[in-house]
């Protein structure tokens, strides 16, 4: 406990409790909240690929889809128990992820960019195409709720409880050796295999660990609204979750929480929905010129010497 | 006969992703990276020319798509300048191909543009061939060969080719890398937009058809390598003619698909490399 690695943890709990608190029950801020919450953990899978290995995936949203698609199918078509669908819903984007990446990534990251990309708009086609399965331009609604947080409230402490615990493992991840290999891998992947470090392997694991989290966000996603379809989680949402994670620093652990509350915070008040997509991308572009780093990522210290 | 006019029809397509082609590998051979927004220039393009029409039409559209190129030649050169990775350009181009989706939904509302120019089709051997066919061949071709005046009988060229093959040598040797880079992004909203013209003749353009151009133009411009502009245009025919054929044969939405598939299986196969282009530790 010596390396501090839990100060972020213990500052995230003050920070969940407190929130709770100031909200107390009321319906729109609760349903904000939570939100916040599973923009929050697609936010942190993008620190995860992006901020820590270097992997720009802009299909974070689909990972998300498929999750959420996969618990849609199970529990309303199947009649599964949400609980027995949440492994599902994780792994099997992580499942998707894996191959993907360990395919593409043996040659550079812009490959696995690009590749991303393709995946993005394979799935969305393959959703809309999807017939019965994927109930087509219609979706899948009726999705039951979780037993555990049968209200807005308890829902809302459960997916800050999931984001809690994902913070925890991923802070332990990026103090351990695979920690110190990714950052390494980033910097000068040559270097890494050098070092002796599998570099396609863990590139790839750190991909399907990242969908797996994207998973799990489009498991509560499903289970709150009780629907989706494939307007549900778009490329557009992908892209949003990337100005999440490059607002608050991708590089640091926090940082993508913070992006997410400070961007959907601002948007919830947007007034058209078709203009939203202007916003993100103006905003992202501003981000990457003005601040690279983000918000939690920028250097207090050394402005102030500057100024 | 109808696999001739699939094959017809794929060949007109397959011009317009020809043409996005050329600078989407300019660019990734001139500053290593890859601009997603390509398909996203020539959406606006298209229309552009649909709303304000004529000769004016045309300039507008290929106008403002320079324009809109210019912000991803100025972001390619600050984000060199700070030291970023070449994902930075990616990502901020992803950013400018929503924010056009985005403002093109707004703007021209979500309902497709086509337009028409001719409603005879000429007759060859037996084949409909739409006269369209022509004049984007007759364009295509004229770019390409334009292109390789430009990279090879020109100072820009040699400028070009020479921050291809390393960037640091071309600097110290006195060209203005930053300078070639910025004008080859210029280039492809230009190319963008002539593209988009001729899309807009050929199939139409809706608001969120960007993303689906770029792809089916980067799988073209991977397809036979990135060596020159007359492969990725090339790869363009091809793309263009699996993607009617698929269109003909499968159902549309297989058809759109095919050509993703295409783009992965050339990326597990390593196509996307400068190093086999320029040689060395690009």
């Amino acid at each position: 406990l010596s390396d501090g690695r839990y100060v972020p943890v213990a500052a995230l709990g003050a920070a969940i409790a407190l929130g709770a608190l100031a909200i107390g029950k009321n319906p729109v801020w609760l349903d904000t909240a939570t939100v916040i919450a599973i923009y929050g953990l697609l936010a942190l899978s993008v620190g995860l690929s992006y901020g820590q290995a270097g992997i720009l995936s802009v299909a974070q949203a689909s990972f998300a889809s498929l999750g959420a698609y996969a618990t849609a199918i199970l529990s309303a078509r199947y009649g599964w128990s949400p609980y027995a669908t949440l492994p599902v819903s994780v792994l099997l984007p992580a499942l998707v992820a894996y191959p993907l990446a360990v395919v593409v990534t043996r040659l550079q990251p812009l490959a696995l960019a690009i590749a991303t990309l393709v995946f993005g708009q394979a799935l969305d086609l393959g959703l809309r195409q999807g017939g019965e399965l994927t109930g087509g331009y219609i979706g899948i609604s009726g999705i039951p709720p979780v037993s555990i947080a049968p209200t807005p409230f308890a829902y809302n402490l459960m997916c800050w409880g999931v984001v809690l615990l994902v913070v925890v493992l991923y802070s332990n991840l990026l103090h351990s050796p695979y920690g110190r290999a990714l950052r390494t891998i980033r910097t000068d992947a040559l270097r890494a295999t050098a070092d002796g470090v599998n570099v396609a392997h863990l590139r790839s694991a750190t991909l399907a660990l990242s969908a797996g989290m994207a998973g799990t966000a489009g498991w509560l996603y499903a289970h709150q609204i009780s629907y989706v379809g494939p307007d549900s989680l778009t490329t557009s949402l992908s892209l949003s979750v990337l100005l999440m994670g490059v607002v608050g620093g991708v590089r640091t652990l926090l940082g993508p929480l913070l992006g997410a509350a400070v961007v959907t915070l601002m948007f919830k008040f947007l007034p058209y929905q078709e203009m939203q997509g202007m916003f993100f991308g103006a905003g992202l572009i501003a981000v990457l010129l003005l601040a690279p780093n983000g918000l939690l990522g920028l250097q207090w210290g050394r402005m102030k010497a500057a100024a | 006969l109808q696999v001739a006019e699939f094959i017809v029809y794929g060949l007109l397509l397959g011009v317009t992703y020809g043409l996005l082609a050329i600078p989407i590998s300019l660019l990734f051979v001139a500053t290593g990276t890859v601009d997603v927004a390509v398909g996203s220039y020539a959406v606006l393009a298209g229309m552009l020319v649909a709303v304000i029409g004529g000769p004016l039409g045309i300039v507008a559209a290929v106008g403002s798509a320079v324009l809109v190129a210019s912000i991803v030649g100025g972001l390619s050169v600050k984000l060199n300048r700070q030291g970023n990775d070449h994902l930075s350009l990616v990502l901020a181009s992803f950013a400018l191909a929503t924010f056009l989706e985005s403002f093109a939904l707004t703007v021209f509302g979500k309902d497709p543009f086509i337009r028409r120019s001719f409603t005879q089709f000429w007759s060859v051997m037996g084949v409909n061939v739409n006269p369209q066919a022509a004049i984007n061949i007759g364009v295509g071709t004229a770019f390409v060969a334009g292109t390789y005046l430009l990279l090879y009988r020109t100072s820009w060229g040699r400028d070009m080719r020479a921050s291809a093959v390393s960037m640091q040598a071309a600097q110290l040797a006195g060209i203005a890398v930053r300078k070639v880079q910025f004008s080859t992004a210029l280039l492809s909203g230009l190319f963008a937009g002539i593209a988009g013209v001729l899309i807009l003749y050929t199939s139409g353009v809706d608001y969120a058809a960007g993303m689906h151009l770029t792809l089916s133009s980067f799988g073209a411009a991977i397809l036979f390598g990135l060596q020159g502009p007359l492969r990725g245009f090339l790869g363009g025919l091809a793309i263009g003619v699996i993607e009617a054929l698929g269109a003909g044969y499968l159902n549309s939405s297989l058809a759109n698909l095919l050509p993703m598939c295409f783009i992965f299986v050339m990326l597990a196969t390593g196509r996307m490399s400068r190093e086999t282009v320029v040689g060395g530790r690009a």
